[in-house]
């Protein structure tokens, strides 16, 4: 009886226990709520793989989490308590669909296609980009330069709605062992449906990577007659890769069932390992996987690189954007764009850009010296330039081992002529529903049809045996009663 | 302490609330995303679009076919199994039992990347991608075939055996005239088990047939990305195709019950 008593006392108490905590919570002034949503380990969440960059550690070694040095910052700067609640998603999709079914959020992170359909649908509300000071000062004079030159919705620029986060760009990580360049920069993105390389090659599971590819491949020659030099070629390079015409998505359904035979497969995240175990000897690949990958190789003494096909590659980011809340009042807005402000100092961005691996936005010095620290070469001597001034701005040289031209660094900071040939993929629009239908035409099975006509024939076959037995069962296995014995009823034997 | 009233009845309400939440409503929203369009207005188009598309078309008959498979591999395995360890005297068969079902208690895509590296070190990956799928929903779903197995056939008794074979009836008779229809029920159920899962587990599909081979559900998961309409229409005709299949056994089940009482 008294074990019972004490266990009640136990019970009652834990359960009275976090409402006690929430009244203190409520005797402080009123905390501010930052309902942030992000892409799956796509900020620095502290622990053993924070990059010890003049930043306090925790007691134990371990690194504190950006989020929480955010809030105290606040705190220290505002004098008011924030509380970031961050959750987290895996694709575009489902942040548009959380969004769609009426979850709030505060800052969202999508990437640039779908910044521009919830600016179309009128989701997302303009940023007061007066206030983001900091962002300001340091975003790359590139970067800027292409949200001011990409259209959101109408004649909007994307950097009415979006501050950036991280970019890169696309290309192909292979293996220079089995993989021959010469042949690759002959072919470009054409390399997926060579035979040579039949279940060699893999691209990615999802339909805007691959109908870029397909386009990349239907209009190499035009894409290869423009000329580089001229001012607007990456405008050209841009129009063309957004072609959604009629006779563009026919050609890229060919072609993509064609490299479909030919890949070894689509994948999602198992292009890197199968990279580094030597599986695949060459994978379509977002620069952040890239530097990635090649990390993961060195360690086991593989060497990879990467290549942006000679015709075009995808230049793609992912920025902050405020969905629309009514509700949303100025302390929460005022704290929102704070949030994007502290993600672009410079050490933070190195901080995010440590952890994720992707390319920051952000320039500032600190943002050169950690790349120079990482990709200078032990060697002076033998050092090549590798000039990044597009993005840092002047004078920003770094001098580094020969092989990063086609390792790490060209896949981290690729240069000035490479980003040149990188367009911007824009949101389908109205032919959305188009290029989602051709991709199930490519991922789905075909058969010719006299296969169908054999499936349906069993499956009818096995359809009519069941019903056979079904039926047949009472004429077949019912032994008559012999001649003057009666059918006696189961009910009455029981 | 105040003794809580409780009809019978109200035992029920719990379920029956549950039921309603979590079975019929989501099976009512399911219906009304499969017959609305963008604008949330009624349309048949879903239903017209996938019956007016070989691709979609086929792809369900690939999965059927796939599913089938997939479930008369595992009968064929799973049936000497359970009949083995349900009737032989070995000692100690629930450790052997446990062995078989163990591998249900490791996180399933850790199972599913370990086949994937077996099958890229015997070169497989790649190679044979529809055998390498089977082989993984197999492998995955075998468990589920045996165990209702196990249970039936280690009820039957004894002395209809013996009776079996004071009538005359040779080792093979018994098999056909006790062993397989008592042990029907436990067919039907593990058929159940492995047919519908089969058909949309497409975790196997994608890692081991390297996403070139495309199951139903794998459609149904692409759709609702960016089209639930057409998704939700998709789920409900993979239920009329499951509903109709438990349909035809089920029948089948209910003659069988009745014989083998």
């Amino acid at each position: 009886m008294k074990a019972k008593r004490t266990a009640s006392l136990f019970l009652s108490l834990a359960l009275l226990t976090p409402a006690l905590l929430s009244l203190g919570g409520c005797a402080s002034d009123k905390e501010i709520t930052l309902r942030v949503y992000n892409w799956e380990e796509y900020i620095d969440e502290g622990g053993e793989g924070s990059y010890e960059y003049d930043y306090e550690i925790n007691e134990d070694g371990s690194a504190p989490s950006i989020l929480d040095d955010f809030e105290d910052w606040y705190e220290e700067t505002y004098k008011k308590s924030v509380r970031v609640e961050y959750s987290t998603f895996g694709t575009n999709e489902d942040l548009y669909n959380q969004l769609k079914l009426g979850d709030k959020y505060d800052l969202v992170c999508p990437s640039e296609y779908m910044i521009m359909k919830l600016a179309a649908e009128r989701m997302i509300q303009p940023l007061d980009t007066n206030k983001l000071t900091t962002y300001n000062e340091n975003v790359s004079d590139y970067i800027a330069e292409v949200f001011e030159n990409t259209y959101a919705v109408g004649e909007e620029p994307l950097s009415k709605y979006a501050a950036g986060y991280m970019w890169g760009v696309t290309g192909l990580v292979y293996n220079p062992e089995q993989v021959d360049k010469e042949t690759l920069t002959k072919d470009g993105w054409g390399i997926m449906l060579d035979s040579a390389y039949k279940n060699k090659v893999t691209t990615k599971d999802n339909v805007r990577d691959s109908y870029f590819v397909g386009l990349g491949i239907l209009y190499r020659d035009e894409l290869l007659a423009l000329d580089k030099n001229a001012d607007d070629y990456t405008k050209k390079v841009t129009e063309i890769m957004n072609r959604t015409d009629e006779k563009s998505v026919e050609g890229v359904t060919k072609i993509l069932k064609d490299m479909k035979s030919n890949i070894f497969g689509f994948e999602t995240d198992t292009g890197k390992s199968d990279m580094v175990k030597g599986t695949i000897s060459m994978n379509f690949a977002w620069s952040g996987d890239a530097v990635y990958a090649m990390d993961e190789a060195e360690k086991q003494d593989v060497s990879l690189n990467f290549f942006v096909p000679e015709e075009c590659a995808n230049l793609f980011f992912d920025g902050w954007v405020m969905p629309k809340d009514d509700k949303r009042d100025e302390d929460t807005e005022h704290a929102a764009l704070a949030f994007i402000n502290f993600m672009s100092k410079p050490e933070n961005a190195v901080r995010n850009s440590y952890y994720i691996g992707y390319t920051s936005v952000i320039a500032g010095d600190e943002m050169f010296e950690y790349a120079c620290d990482i990709y200078s070469a032990e060697d002076e001597e033998n050092a090549v330039p590798y000039d990044v001034s597009y993005f840092f701005g002047e004078d920003a040289i770094i001098y580094a081992d020969e092989e990063q031209l086609s390792r790490q660094l060209s896949a981290q900071y690729p240069l000035f002529e490479t980003v040149k040939r990188c367009a911007v993929m824009n949101y389908y629009g109205d032919e959305e529903e188009a290029i989602n239908e051709l991709w199930t035409q490519v991922k789905g099975e075909s058969l010719s049809a006299w296969a169908i006509v054999v499936i349906c024939v069993a499956v009818a076959a096995i359809i009519l045996f069941i019903v056979f037995t079904k039926f047949g069962s009472k004429i077949e296995f019912r032994l008559k009663p012999k001649k003057d014995y009666k059918l006696v009823k189961q009910e009455k034997l029981k | 302490m105040t003794k809580l009233r409780l009809s019978r009845k109200s035992l029920c309400i719990p379920y029956a609330v549950f039921l309603l939440f979590f079975v019929i409503a989501p099976m009512l929203v399911i219906v009304f995303y499969a017959f609305t369009d963008k604008n949330n207005h009624i349309s048949f188009m879903n239903f017209v679009n996938f019956f007016s598309d070989p691709t979609k078309l086929t792809t369900i008959v690939y999965s059927i076919v796939i599913a089938l498979i997939t479930t008369v591999v595992c009968l064929l395995i799973a049936f000497p199994v359970a009949y083995i360890l349900a009737r032989s005297k070995i000692k100690r068969k629930y450790i052997i039992v446990l062995l078989f079902v163990t591998p249900m208690w490791i996180n399933f895509v850790l199972r599913i990347n370990a086949i994937r590296e077996l099958m890229s070190w015997m070169n497989l990956l790649g190679e044979a991608n529809y055998f390498n799928t089977i082989f993984g929903m197999v492998y995955d779903f075998l468990p589920f075939m045996i165990l209702p197995l196990y249970t039936q056939i280690s009820k039957i008794d004894n002395s209809l055996y013996e009776a079996c074979a004071d009538l005359g009836g040779n080792a093979f008779t018994s098999f056909f005239r006790v062993t397989l229809p008592l042990s029907m029920p436990g067919i039907l159920s593990g058929i159940t088990m492995v047919f519908l899962p089969s058909m949309t587990n497409y975790v196997v599909s994608d890692m081991l047939g390297n996403s070139k081979v495309t199951i139903v559900g794998k459609f149904i998961e692409t759709y609702f990305g960016t089209n639930w309409h057409m998704g939700s229409m998709i789920a409900l005709i993979l239920l009329i195709v499951v509903l109709l299949s438990s349909f035809l056994s089920g029948g089948f089940k209910q003659e069988e019950n009745r014989r083998a009482v």
